[in-house]
């Protein structure tokens, strides 16, 4: 029994075990269900072996969503455990376990693939294209990016969780500290998950500077696809860093290599030095496509023209470089010295300049506009001011001698909240409701889409602001708990209670998504905004090669102009399209990476070897493989069009 | 036979090699630290420009500008790199 | 499929294009890759413990050896590409081959070099120096084998179904590829090897 011992959690509790069963029999009704409705086929045909980007989109944003529900409940028991003085709730070996996966989850497992649900659904719309660059690529994009996420996952009921923190620190991170396999699974899965997502930064590029619809420059690229555009830059450029990274602590861990050790010439400290190289780029990967959504938004529900497009490009580009220098700000208190420290200080300060730029550009398209108080709208404005106090404190947290004092305390804690959800998660959540229409043809409720963003922002104000103050107050992160005496406990309960709310918000959303299914008319033609660019002149369902004509784009706007200017999008006759075929082999190879990876968390050296074999046997396959796609026929497409534009009820 | 050896490419070939002589000096001659690295800096960074250029062809096509776009880039975050490391771990430590 | 008859095969399609333009984009990651390591191998440079130093354990020979190989190899990739596009597939054939045979060499060159240090006791897990040392050669090593394979894979198809455009692209792309990794090791060369010998 020796060798299943290992498969044990070793610090298990009543939670764990009851996730267990709950995970099972979830997992079991899932497969029974399928198979009861005869639906293995399907799915096989329909989405796994997909390569339509929309479909794959879609894919994102289920995990997207059920990640966000994983991460939040880490969140809540987080926020429980805290709000009293010397809970115990949680021991702190379970707390530390908790705020792990909180983070890596919420950064890499929901933000992620949330923002690249929006790049796989609007991009090739709004540049007017087929699909993307690479379909197939993108594919196995999306498999290993899932299969790593499930890799991470297992590690609750199968070997224990990671607990070294997101950020996994060496010398705590290292065998010595940590000695089940938790931090095995975040050093694999994270690879995984990482290699799809680097392959979209290079699927994305590729797309956009190439498959462009005849006419649009650069310069007349719709806002989020410029700010995919950048975003995707820093990806190709900053998540090879990681790649190494991770290598290199799978090695220490694995192999007893010394890179982060403290002995054999090792340095802990390249290790968080590293990780930031990454890390902030990879912050600045989520906030730029979030800047792009608002840039949708803003224009729409203020029915003006978007102000200030040059200095919005402009400072995306600006950014884009600045993110790359700016990473030694969150170990100021490392030890290097005071010249690092001041070169540092003030790079980030520097990035706060371009970042008020577009703060200025939404407000001065905000002036004088006939504002919709849409949801998506709603979320915009809450936006604004909320985010902007968080960039001010990390203003605060830049200046590397005050950081003295904030650093690794729950005023840091609160900033980044206050940047990232205000931020990142208003704008998936406004992205989502506004686009939600042209994915699934109907409209999320407008009223309980009011009431969640509201929620949420009461909810939000109250459980991080008190963070600011507990936090000067000298409240560490990572604490399990703390005594009476310290006089936390009642912004700690504050801090509960606002989480509470925002879990009401979001269970508000859920009910929102089930009461729409059932009660939101369909026949709300293709544009309901009354939109502005290339996405809203499709039909919805957007059929699946996008557009039977490709459009002619003459402005930033081009929709918008061919609805009130007169501007002829499609010109010409419909003529076959040539599409990409579906293929298994993204999803095979992927499921031989999980193998790989839960292999090397448990140093199984022979199952290592044969899924290895299984690798490259596919990418063998792969290049031998003749696969030129295949044609849709004129008659099939004008078919299409008549049924959907017969669909529509109100055609324009 | 003659057209299967361009000039362009057996000239980059021989002067890589004649590159690669030079920079042999900084182990066969007595240099300084700093000439030294003088040398392979200059020696290194031409190489590949002429890799890049004569044999890999990276401006034939009017993808031209994104293609060097990328690669100036691309050097310019790994030297960011490479020398803010050194800054923060090594020499300012 | 649309093929433009003016320009070389490997350019004919509009899936061309993005190919090679994607794997541009690939080499300009591959850039960070190789830049992070050398960042860590930089950083431990001297970081040797009780370990043997650089200046200790490098040969200068089969560093020689290994470089020339793959100089050499870079070479006649290039000529391969050019054979190609004068349409000579025999040669272009035989050019690839050369390369991959020099590939080879180079891999066994390298391999010596690795068990040489082993011996001399830097090995792997002797001190942050060897680690950033083997990490880094080996990646780039891991790199020449899977393009040997790669390359065999594309030669095959040459044979099988001549020099039509997808043949081409995927010649032209390792080309690419190959010619990168020579670059890499010219870093290598300068900044591991001469440096660490200065
Ligand atoms: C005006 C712009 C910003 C400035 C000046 C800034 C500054 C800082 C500084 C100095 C720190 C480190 C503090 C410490 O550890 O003591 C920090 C941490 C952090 N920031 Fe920001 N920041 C800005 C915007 C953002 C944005 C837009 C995001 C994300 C969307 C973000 C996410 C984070 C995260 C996740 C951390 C800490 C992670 C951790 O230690 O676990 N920041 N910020
Ligand atoms: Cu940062």
């Amino acid at each position: 029994m020796d060798f299943f011992d290992r498969f044990a959690v070793p610090h298990p509790s009543f939670l764990i075990y009851a996730a267990m069963v709950g995970i099972g029999l979830t997992m079991l009704a899932v497969v029974v269900g399928i198979t009861y409705f005869k639906k293995w086929g399907y799915l096989w045909r329909e989405w796994i072996t997909t390569v339509d980007h929309k479909r794959i989109g879609i894919m994102y944003l289920l995990t997207a969503l059920l990640m966000l529900f994983r991460g939040g409940v880490d969140a809540i028991m987080m926020r429980y455990q805290l709000a009293m003085p010397e809970n115990t709730f949680l021991d702190s070996q379970h707390y530390n376990e908790v705020f792990t996966t909180h983070g890596v989850v919420m950064i890499l497992f929901m933000a992620m693939p949330f923002i690249i649900f929006f790049f796989n659904f609007l991009v090739p719309l709004q540049i007017g294209a087929r699909d993307v660059a690479f379909p197939r690529l993108n594919a196995l994009s999306f498999w290993l990016f899932f299969m790593g996420m499930g890799l991470f996952n297992l590690s609750f009921i199968i070997g224990g969780s990671p607990d070294a923190g997101w950020t996994s620190y060496f010398p705590l991170a290292g065998n010595e500290f940590s000695t089940s396999v938790g931090t095995n699974y975040y050093m694999i899965a994270i690879q995984i998950a990482g290699i799809g997502t680097l392959m979209t930064g290079i699927n994305f590029i590729t797309t956009i500077l190439k498959m462009r619809a005849p006419g649009m420059t650069l310069m007349k690229m719709p806002m989020f696809t410029w700010s995919a555009f950048i975003a995707n830059v820093i990806i190709v450029f900053a998540f090879p860093v990681l790649t190494v990274l991770l290598a290199m602590g799978t090695m220490d861990r694995l192999f007893g290599t010394n890179f982060f050790t403290t002995d054999n010439g090792g340095m802990d400290m390249l290790w968080a030095n590293l990780f930031w190289v990454w890390g902030h780029p990879e912050v600045y990967i989520l906030i730029l496509p979030a800047f792009g959504l608002y840039s949708e938004i803003i224009p729409t529900f203020a029915r003006r023209n978007l102000y200030g497009y040059k200095s919005m490009v402009a400072s995306m580009v600006v950014i884009s470089i600045l993110s790359f220098v700016v990473w030694a700000h969150h170990f100021f208190t490392m030890g290097q010295g005071p010249l690092t420290n001041s070169i540092f200080s003030i790079t980030t300060m520097a990035i706060a300049i371009p970042t008020g730029v577009k703060i200025f550009n939404w407000l001065f398209t905000l002036w004088k506009g006939k504002i919709q108080f849409t949801t998506p709208m709603l979320y915009s404005i809450l936006f604004i001011p909320l985010f902007t106090l968080g960039g001010v404190t990390g203003v605060m947290l830049a200046m590397s001698a005050a950081d003295y004092q904030y650093h690794n305390t729950m005023f840091l804690v609160a900033h980044f909240h206050n940047v990232i959800i205000p931020g990142v998660v208003y704008a998936m959540l406004a992205g989502m409701t506004f686009y939600w229409p042209k994915i699934f043809g109907f409209m999320l409720n407008e009223k309980l889409g009011k009431w969640t963003a509201w929620l949420l922002t009461v909810g939000f104000v109250l459980a991080f602001i008190p963070m600011y103050i507990t936090g000067l107050d000298g409240q560490a992160r990572r604490m399990y708990t703390y005594s009476e005496s310290t006089g936390f406990s009642l912004l700690n309960m504050v801090s509960f209670i606002g989480a509470a709310i925002m879990a009401i918000a979001f269970a508000l959303l859920v009910y929102n998504i089930y009461y729409s299914i059932r009660y939101s008319p369909r026949n709300i033609g293709s544009d309901p905004w009354d939109a502005r660019s290339l996405e809203w002149s499709t039909h919805t369902p957007v059929p699946e090669y996008n557009f039977a004509i490709t459009p002619q784009v003459a402005s930033t706007q081009a929709f918008w102009d061919s609805k009130k200017n007169g501007h002829e999008l499609f010109k010409g006759d419909i003529e076959k399209i040539h599409m990409p075929n579906n293929s298994g082999l993204p999803f095979i190879m992927s499921c031989m990476f999980f193998v790989f990876g839960f292999a090397m968390v448990f140093s199984i050296w022979p199952v290592v070897i044969v899924s290895l074999i299984g690798i490259l046997a596919c990418l063998v396959y792969r290049s031998f493989e003749q696969d030129h796609g295949r044609y849709i026929s004129v008659e099939e497409i004008k078919e299409t069009e008549t049924r959907l534009r017969g669909a529509k009820n109100e055609g324009r | 036979m003659k057209e299967l050896f361009p000039l362009k490419q057996v000239m980059g070939f021989a002067f890589s090699l004649v590159l690669t002589v030079v920079a042999l000096m900084v182990y066969f001659t007595d240099m300084s630290y700093t000439m030294g690295m003088t040398v392979l800096l200059i020696t290194a960074f031409i190489q590949a420009g002429l890799q890049v250029v004569v044999f890999m062809h990276a401006g034939e096509t009017k993808d031209k500008r994104s293609i060097y776009v990328n690669i100036y880039y691309a050097l310019l975050i790994a030297l960011i790199t490479i020398f803010g490391t050194l800054l923060v771990l090594v020499w300012d430590m | 499929m649309k093929v433009d008859n003016s320009l070389p095969l490997e350019y004919s399609t509009e899936e061309n294009n993005l190919k090679i333009l994607g794997f541009w984009i690939f080499i300009g990651a591959e850039i960070m890759l190789f830049a992070t390591l050398f960042t860590a191998y930089f950083t431990l440079e001297n970081r040797t413990g009780n370990g043997p130093t650089g200046a200790e354990i490098f040969e200068i020979t089969p560093v020689l050896i290994e470089t020339i190989l793959l100089l050499t190899s870079s070479f006649t990739i290039g000529l391969a590409i050019h054979a190609m596009r004068l349409n000579r597939k025999k040669a272009m054939m035989g050019f690839f081959t050369i390369t991959l045979i020099l590939g080879t060499a180079f891999l066994g060159v390298e391999i010596y070099e690795f068990t040489h240090y082993v011996h001399v006791g830097a090995g792997l897990q002797t001190s942050a120096f060897t680690a950033a040392l083997l990490t880094t050669l080996g990646t780039h090593g891991l790199h020449v084998t899977l393009g040997l394979f790669w390359g065999l894979f594309i030669l095959l198809q040459i044979k099988k179904r001549g020099l039509t455009p997808e043949t081409a692209n995927k010649s032209f792309i390792f080309s690419l590829y190959w010619h990168f990794l020579d670059i890499i090791w010219i870093f290598i060369f300068s900044f591991i090897y001469l440096k660490g010998m200065m």
